[in-house]
């Protein structure tokens, strides 16, 4: 069995003061909420702020995500929402389209439309919680033309509303994957990133490192990835949209994927804060101290919510939560114990939630800020990840960056390799996963946990109505704010289409025909399978 | 000699699944045994798989699924049959709940792995119930 | 030459455009049955009739989201396609990831279009052999066109290459050192010079020198004088230039048509060649056959420097005619 870190560290069975010769406390640590804020951000921690708890939503029709909702709320969630696109949105096809007929409402909200909007927020508020809407890049200004429509009608000042909407389109190579071009995904996503930041939305966009490490990527890489991808991004809104880094910062949104193996995690949150500020500081010149703050929540990993014996799983989501507690943090979502059967359960999502609470109000980990600071362990592992993260940093800035990585092919035989070296490592026991590859017992012997049915037969339901729905717009409001979005996706790159996707959004255009018209304007096929025409003409 | 060898495998996401991380590490774990390996990658119809295994000619098709859209996986199931191909078995891996599994089974999938199946399993199923397995071992 | 009932009726079906028996064909050339050679005989015999295409170059060059463009052109053009994609095997495990249908994917559907990948199996002579037969095959189906597409520039894949009546070699834009390494693949074999990522800034540089490397080439040594391979740029993932490139193919073809004491040429050293694979075939065979106890005593005598290969070889020969 190996007892390395993730990154392939050996751990030694003992540290002491040899391991943090050098140590400074205010250069490397300093007190929660100064600079590197290695300690976190906030003097007071949880004190002053509770982390939002929260739980993903999002199967069946919108009026069904609408209940899950409530009940969530219900159940003590009111920190904020978060529902995630089914494939279908994810791809910006619409229901009715061939290939959305069978697949609409399975694993996610069908967000085809700002109908469907409507109808999961009623008589829910788009102001006094966090406002979470995820599901791979391309769709990311559709939602965010949602939440702005949404608000405009209900007279709500869109800088009252807070959250996150927007997704970066690095996630299309760390197996969050849609059919959108690179950088069609990369262009929109400035777009939406801009319009929240001069119209000073509280918007975050997350640019994150969860979907890297759920799909293999270690530690290390994670920290290289995570700041080579918020370099990249802040340094075009600042380069190609005239934005300067202080307003840029309030835009990334890091989610951190936490796993079990409980002192990295926390080491690897806590590198992270002092690596960003310091590229921030450094690098980008940052003139407040805001900005060299990187906010940041946590997702227990879902990958290792093992099928086998689920129960285990409370256990490990436990030592996961209290990690990414302990290690700091705004938000903490975690994965549920039947996340490798299916969408969370009631019974699922009661314990997952349970679970935060009685680390926030039972375990004491809450009270104090950073309690593991000065443990000769922890402050070792920090300095460890931290200089193996910027060996890779170093390694992706050489070849001009994340895009220029991405295109070379670097990052993704890296994410291959390692994900082939997770597996391999597995396989051959060289780690050991409870109820998997070591204690197995046979399937029969193991406990029933119940689990959420699938109703497949609502993607038709779905398919129908939006067929049915079309034809009953004001069809020439549609065609008039789709004309005026089509000339605009002819511009230049820097032109920025939220104002024009709003409108058509207004106008109830569905996210097939937003982005089928952008496509066109930029000279490609209306759908991106290329088996339906677009239903507009143009002069 | 590898005991894949000679055996021609899909591996294939199917419907809008996009999630390729499973499928790429069975069809490298695949090949290292010797097995050939058709990996189609994301955003298959079941068309598109079935015209590949008519066109490739292979032995086993493998799904890596993690998209819930089991309909489509039925579906594939279905259309093999239209076009005389049931002799091809179809074998799934993913995050695939107990219910749907028997479910899947008894629709005509001929094998579901959960997560966290062994690579030794995979193949030792593959080996001993791909088209041809009689005559590989005669 | 008679043909066999159960032949017959396998030419039948190629003839009228049956994927599934061409498919199943084309499984039993590469598992190595021999029983399969009559019917290869008469399908050749019945020959000749389709135009094959060869598209080769280094990894990474973007060969196959080419191919898919040129697939795309040919077909707005009503023609129909079909593609032998050709990997290397895992020189370790012999087995192999085939991922060039992935890359051509929007002809998935397509009845027209048949793509077939082909590995090497850790024999590559014996797969030049089996892409030979493959052909063949594919030759008495009603084809417009056949691409053998095969990756990388070392010998075993100029073997595999040289049965297209067209080749076209495929390059990204390269920096300096690149250039001379490419000087080595400005053989005779390439009929039209590719070099896609056209949009890359050295792109037009890279057309220079390898139109310099090619008039010189010509000049050194002055083979078909009637054809000058043309140096294309494409961009593949744009679908730039694959008109173009479809254009030149086409040019080629019909250059050969009016030279046919060049075209008759290549013919006959695709003849020599294709004969020398199979019976390279018959003696790997011989050599590697689990009940050839007298070749296996044979090498032993070798191996004890009573005799020697060369003796092997003459013997073994003697043993076959």
């Amino acid at each position: 069995m190996k007892r390395e870190t993730d990154y392939g560290y050996a751990l030694k069975s003992v540290y002491g003061p040899e391991d943090v010769a050098g140590f400074d406390y205010s250069r490397d640590l300093n007190d929660p909420g100064g600079y590197p804020y290695t300690r976190g951000y906030y003097p007071e921690g949880y004190r002053s702020r509770m982390w939002t708890q929260r739980m993903t939503a999002g199967l069946g029709t919108s009026v069904d995500a609408n209940k899950v909702l409530k009940k969530y709320r219900d159940m003590g969630q009111v920190g904020g929402i978060c529902v995630i696109s089914d494939r279908v949105f994810s791809d910006c096809i619409d229901p009715d389209h061939p290939l959305g007929r069978r697949e609409a409402g399975v694993l996610g909200w069908p967000g085809c439309s700002l109908l469907e909007f409507e109808e999961m927020m009623e008589d829910i508020p788009l102001t006094g919680q966090s406002i979470t809407l995820l599901g791979s890049s391309a769709p990311s200004t559709l939602r965010l033309a949602y939440v702005v429509a949404l608000a405009q009608k209900r007279g709500i000042d869109p800088s009252k509303i807070h959250g996150s909407v927007m997704e970066s389109p690095f996630e299309n190579y760390f197996g969050q994957t849609d059919v959108s071009p690179f950088d069609l995904n990369l262009k929109l996503f400035l777009d939406a990133s801009e319009y929240v930041l001069r119209n000073k939305i509280r918007m975050r966009a997350s640019i994150i490192s969860q979907h890297f490490q759920e799909s293999g990527g270690n530690s290390a890489q994670a920290l290289a990835v995570n700041l080579s991808m918020v370099k990249e991004i802040c340094g075009r809104l600042i380069n190609e949209r005239g934005l300067d880094f202080d307003t840029t910062s309030l835009l990334p949104y890091e989610l951190v994927s936490v796993g079990t193996r409980f002192f990295e995690e926390i080491a690897k949150m806590r590198a992270l804060r002092r690596m960003y500020a310091r590229m921030a500081k450094e690098e980008f010149g940052a003139k407040t101290e805001k900005a060299c703050q990187l906010l940041m929540a946590v997702h227990t990993s879902g990958r290792t919510m093992t099928y086998q014996q689920p129960l285990n799983n409370i256990a490990r989501c436990a030592i996961q939560t209290l990690a990414g507690v302990i290690g700091g943090c705004s938000a903490l979502d975690n994965a549920t114990l039947d996340n490798a059967h299916s969408e969370p359960s009631a019974l699922a999502a009661r314990m997952s939630l349970n679970t935060q609470h009685i680390v926030a109000y039972e375990s004491g980990a809450a009270d104090v800020v950073d309690p593991l600071a000065g443990s000769y362990f922890v402050e070792a592992l920090t300095n460890k990840v931290e200089e193996e993260g910027y060996k890779i940093y170093n390694e992706i800035q050489a070849m001009g960056g994340m895009v220029a990585a991405l295109k070379k092919g670097f990052i993704q035989e890296m994410l291959s390799a390692e994900a082939a070296k997770k597996f391999r490592e597995i396989d051959g026991k060289e780690r050991l996963v409870v109820g998997v590859n070591h204690l197995v017992i046979p399937p029969e012997d193991d406990f029933e946990i119940p689990i959420q049915e699938v109703h497949s037969q609502d993607s038709e339901t779905i398919a129908n109505r939006m067929a049915e729905w079309k034809p009953t717009r004001d069809q020439k409001l549609l065609n008039a704010t789709i004309g005026q979005l089509y000339a605009d996706a002819r511009k230049d790159d820097r032109f920025n289409l939220m104002p024009s996707i709003i409108e058509a959004v207004k106008a109830y255009a569905t996210v097939g025909e937003v982005m089928g018209v952008i496509r066109k304007g930029r000279g490609l096929s209306y759908d991106p399978f290329e088996m339906i025409e677009c239903p507009f003409t143009f002069e | 000699m590898l005991k894949g060898k000679g055996i021609k495998a899909i591996v294939s996401m199917i419907g809008l699944d996009g999630h390729t991380t499973g499928g790429e590490i069975v069809a490298r774990v695949l090949r290292d045994a010797g097995f050939e390996v058709i990996y189609l990658g994301a955003t298959q119809t079941p068309e598109m798989i079935l015209q590949a295994a008519i066109q490739e000619d292979v032995d086993v098709i493998g799904i890596s699924s993690h998209a819930s859209n089991y309909i489509q996986i039925e579906y594939l199931v279905e259309l093999l049959r239209k076009n005389e191909m049931s002799d091809v078995p179809v074998i799934c891996g993913g995050n695939i709940p107990k219910h749907v599994a028997k479910q899947l089974k008894g629709r005509g999938v001929a094998e579901v792995f959960p997560p966290g199946s062994s690579s030794a399993d995979i193949i030792g199923y593959i080996v001993a119930n791909a088209r041809g397995a009689q005559r590989r071992s005669a | 030459m008679k043909i066999n009932g159960e032949d017959k009726g396998l030419i039948d079906a190629l003839g009228s455009g049956d994927i599934r028996t061409c498919a199943r064909i084309i499984s039993r050339i590469e598992r190595g049955d021999t029983e399969v050679v009559s019917l290869l005989q008469a399908l050749y015999r019945a020959g000749g009739r389709s135009r094959v295409v060869g598209v080769t170059g280094p990894p990474g060059a973007g060969k196959s989201s080419l191919v898919s463009q040129l697939v795309k052109v040919w077909r707005k053009r009503g023609l129909k396609v079909a593609i032998l994609a050709v990997d290397p095997s895992s020189p370790f495990s012999g087995g192999a990831v085939l991922g060039d249908r992935l890359r051509m994917a929007e002809h998935s559907c397509d009845d027209q279009v048949f793509i077939r990948s082909m590995a090497s199996r850790g024999q590559l002579g014996g797969l030049t052999k089996a892409v030979g037969d493959a052909l063949t095959v594919l030759d008495a189906m009603p084809w417009d066109i056949v691409v053998v597409e095969t990756v990388g520039v070392g010998q075993n894949e100029t073997d595999i290459i040289r049965h297209a009546d067209v080749v076209a070699l495929v390059q990204t834009p390269m920096g300096g050192d690149d250039i001379q390494a490419a000087k080595a693949g400005i053989n005779e074999i390439g009929d039209i010079y590719v070099v896609n990522k056209g949009d890359h800034p050295d792109a037009n540089r890279t057309c220079r020198q390898l139109r310099d490397m090619i008039s010189l080439g010509q000049h050194l040594n002055p083979g078909d004088c009637s054809w000058v391979p043309p140096v294309i740029k494409t961009q593949s993932l744009l679908g730039q230039g694959a008109d173009e490139l479809a254009d030149q193919i086409e040019n080629r073809f019909r250059n050969l048509r009016e030279n046919p004491e060049m075209a008759r040429r290549r013919a006959r050293e695709r003849v020599r060649h294709r004969t020398a694979e199979i019976v390279r075939d018959m003696l790997d065979r011989r050599l590697h056959s689990e009940d050839g106890q007298a070749v296996e005593a044979m090498i032993d005598s070798v191996l004890v420097r009573e005799r020697d290969p060369y003796a092997l070889a003459a013997g073994l020969i003697a043993a076959m005619t």
